[in-house]
């Protein structure tokens, strides 16, 4: 009868109980923990596989970096590997529980320090632990004229490991990770390296500018395993005065009109009419986004609906799109300047969508929406506030399994509705609705697909897994990447993007870490598995 | 009045998270034989959709006797996540039991409010595709 839930690949009970020995003579017994209540919250996944390939073996929970240096020698002696996150979140990409069963978690939620937040020039440094309400509130205490843009689940996770994970939000600098700048990374060896200007001696532009001499690195520390980042820098934007901020959401009747929709966002996306990583919702999904316990006499579920067995048919789509008064594609964007600003854009904008459109498009801003929640969900999103509204979609369904298929998209009017007529066909032929939002970069769009099914019943797990297998082949197939995934899923997404770039990761896998310590499998660079 | 199939529920539910939290027990999603009566002071979050306030009451102090204390998670996702927080945060020290049950997008905010917190949990299970049971450390 083993002492530990579970072990890492090739250590010895013996060998292992020798390294958690030394991990607690250096951060005490409190912060390395190995009992199962400690770890059962990183064991809560919502992909498809069985909890019983992803239990780690421990958590601990450093609190500086010297702490970590120690971590990493220990690690590389006893050959423990450590699987790090920042606030432990990333949902339907993977909640906190390892690639692969027996490593250690390394929890930095301790790390939680707002080192620098500058007003003048518009952004922060701060530690994997702090969330992005964090930062919120210390603006707010300071009262700064800033604003962070944050994903979906906003005030509950951080800016470091949704950045480093390439995350996105709604805002305009909502790629996330191009808006970052400067890293201190703690590498495998134990160095501690600052990336751009940082580590120049007494540095005073690290935040202030991403380059700094020679290659450029900071991209090799993301959706990677070659070192723990435990500073990060970020760019914050000046909040638009009163009255230059409008959010607002078009809605459109019809699936078909994707194309027509795409082609009369993206040149005012281009030309920066429209400025923010803005979202193209269906139907399901944003009827989902509705589906809060709390509305009595309102529609809760999937269920409410449809209780016959396979997907929904479409005259039952059709009526949840009546009942719910939302559009077959609902597209919410905003516009951030002056008053004056503002008012001139929006000329352009509701212009062009009239235009185009007639009376085909249902124009909705916050005096016509009111109290409706799914609009304050986004006006909060695109303003960088705080809303976890998104978390309704898990009433939809119900059961706790959702994953999301996230394929990359050119943003053309051609390749918007293919991919939508691609992702339906597979999901329906495994018996899931189609449930998606394109969220429109600056050329590209990020389609994310809620695959949303029921944990509990093995076979609809099984459905689930085989679904977004194909998924990923089909859409390889047609030339789409993904650009983020999940660890059921990383080895086989790695495989989609090509021999040649495996062995460019292996090889700076190798160099970087050749004990392989740090979280083996994340994107599929595992030096345990061969090519 | 409950039916008996959700008093039955109730009964399991709330004996579980009871005993569980009393004796230390951990982890695995079970059912307990019975409660420790007389030395729970527990806080229950639940739903109004899923149960009275009146129901939890009486069926936890038939099952589960002590002193307990129920809390409706209405409101927003945002107000369920920071009312589950203030909760959890200060049930530490006055309380020995904490369990709930919630509809699932309610516990994935109530989850992440207790392990923001420092919290981990007895055990979570799934009753029904839209019932989350829960009973966490205090």
């Amino acid at each position: 009868m083993s002492n530990f839930i579970a072990l890492p690949k090739g250590v010895t009970e013996e060998v292992f109980a020798r390294a958690i020995k030394e991990y607690r003579a250096l951060l005490g017994d409190d912060r390395v923990r190995t009992d199962p209540a400690s770890l059962q919250s990183y064991m809560k996944i919502m992909y498809p596989e069985s909890m019983d390939l992803h239990i780690p073996s421990a958590a601990m929970y450093p609190r500086t970096v010297k702490e970590i240096q120690a971590i990493l020698a220990i690690a590389n002696k006893y050959k423990t590997p450590l699987w790090t996150v920042s606030t432990g979140k990333n949902f339907g990409y993977g909640s906190a529980a390892p690639a692969t069963r027996g490593q250690i978690v390394i929890d930095l939620k301790t790390m939680d320090k707002i080192i620098h937040v500058d007003e003048e020039l518009g952004y922060c440094l701060v530690e994997p632990g702090v969330t992005y309400y964090d930062i919120q509130k210390y603006i707010k205490k300071h009262k700064m004229n800033l604003m962070i843009s944050v994903p979906s689940p906003s005030a509950i996770v951080g800016p470091v490991g949704n950045s480093l994970d390439r995350g996105a939000g709604y805002t305009p600098y909502g790629d996330h990770f191009l808006f970052s700048c400067g890293m201190e990374v703690v590498m495998a060896n134990g160095d501690v390296v600052r990336t751009g200007m940082g580590d120049v001696p007494n540095a005073t532009s690290w935040q202030a500018t991403k380059w700094g001499n020679g290659p450029y690195v900071d991209g090799i520390f993301t959706q990677s395993n070659y070192g723990i980042v435990t500073k990060m820098g970020f760019w914050l934007m000046k909040t638009p005065p009163p009255g230059g901020y409008l959010p607002f959401l078009m809605k459109f009747p019809k699936v078909e009109m994707l194309p027509e929709i795409i082609k009369t966002i993206m040149p005012l996306r281009l030309s920066q009419v429209i400025p923010n990583a803005c979202v193209v919702v269906n139907s399901l999904l944003e009827a989902a986004c509705y589906c809060n316990y709390d509305e009595n006499g309102k529609p809760t579920s999937r269920d409410s609906y449809y209780r016959g067995k396979g997907i929904l048919p479409p005259q039952v789509i059709q009526q949840i799109i009546d009942k719910c008064n939302i559009g077959a594609w609902n597209f919410y964007a905003a516009l951030y300047g002056s008053r004056e600003q503002v008012a001139l854009a929006w000329k352009y904008v509701s212009g062009s969508f009239k235009a185009k459109f007639g009376n085909q498009v249902e124009i909705v801003t916050a005096k016509e929406a009111k109290d409706d929640p799914n609009f304050e969900f986004r006006r909060q999103m695109m303003m960088g506030g705080r809303s976890l509204q998104e978390f309704t979609y898990y009433n939809w369904r119900g059961g706790g399994g959702s994953v999301w298929f996230a394929p990359v998209a050119a943003a053309r009017p051609s390749e918007s509705y293919k991919q939508v007529k691609i992702a339906t066909e597979v999901l329906n032929k495994y018996g899931f609705d189609y449930l998606a939002e394109y969220i429109v970069g600056w050329r590209e769009m990020h389609h994310i697909i809620d695959l949303l099914y029921d944990r509990n019943q093995p076979e609809e797990m099984e459905r689930a897994y085989k679904c977004y297998d194909e998924l990923l082949k089909v859409f390889a197939r047609h030339g789409y990447g993904i650009y983020r995934t999940n660890p059921a899923f990383m080895e086989k997404a790695a495989n989609t993007f090509g021999p040649e770039m495996r062995k460019i990761h292996r090889t700076l896998k190798k160099a970087l870490d050749p004990n392989n310590i740090l979280a083996p499998g994340k994107s599929g660079i595992n030096l345990d598995i061969p090519l | 009045m409950t039916n008996v199939t959700r008093r039955a529920f109730f009964k399991t539910f709330f004996s579980a998270g009871a005993a569980l939290a009393v004796s230390g027990g951990v982890s695995q999603p079970r059912q307990a034989e019975a409660a420790i009566k007389g030395q729970i002071i527990g806080v229950c979050l639940y739903v109004p959709s899923l149960g009275k306030a009146s129901d939890f009451v009486e069926l936890m102090n038939t099952n589960a006797r002590g002193d307990w204390t129920v809390h409706p998670l209405t409101g927003s996702l945002t107000d369920r996540y920071f009312k589950t927080k203030d909760l959890y945060e200060g049930a530490r020290g006055t309380a020995n039991t904490f369990v709930g049950a919630v509809d699932p997008g309610s516990f994935a905010v109530v989850h992440e409010a207790i392990v923001n917190s420092g919290g981990s949990f007895h055990y979570i299970t799934y009753e029904e595709r839209n019932r989350v049971t829960f009973s966490a450390q205090l």
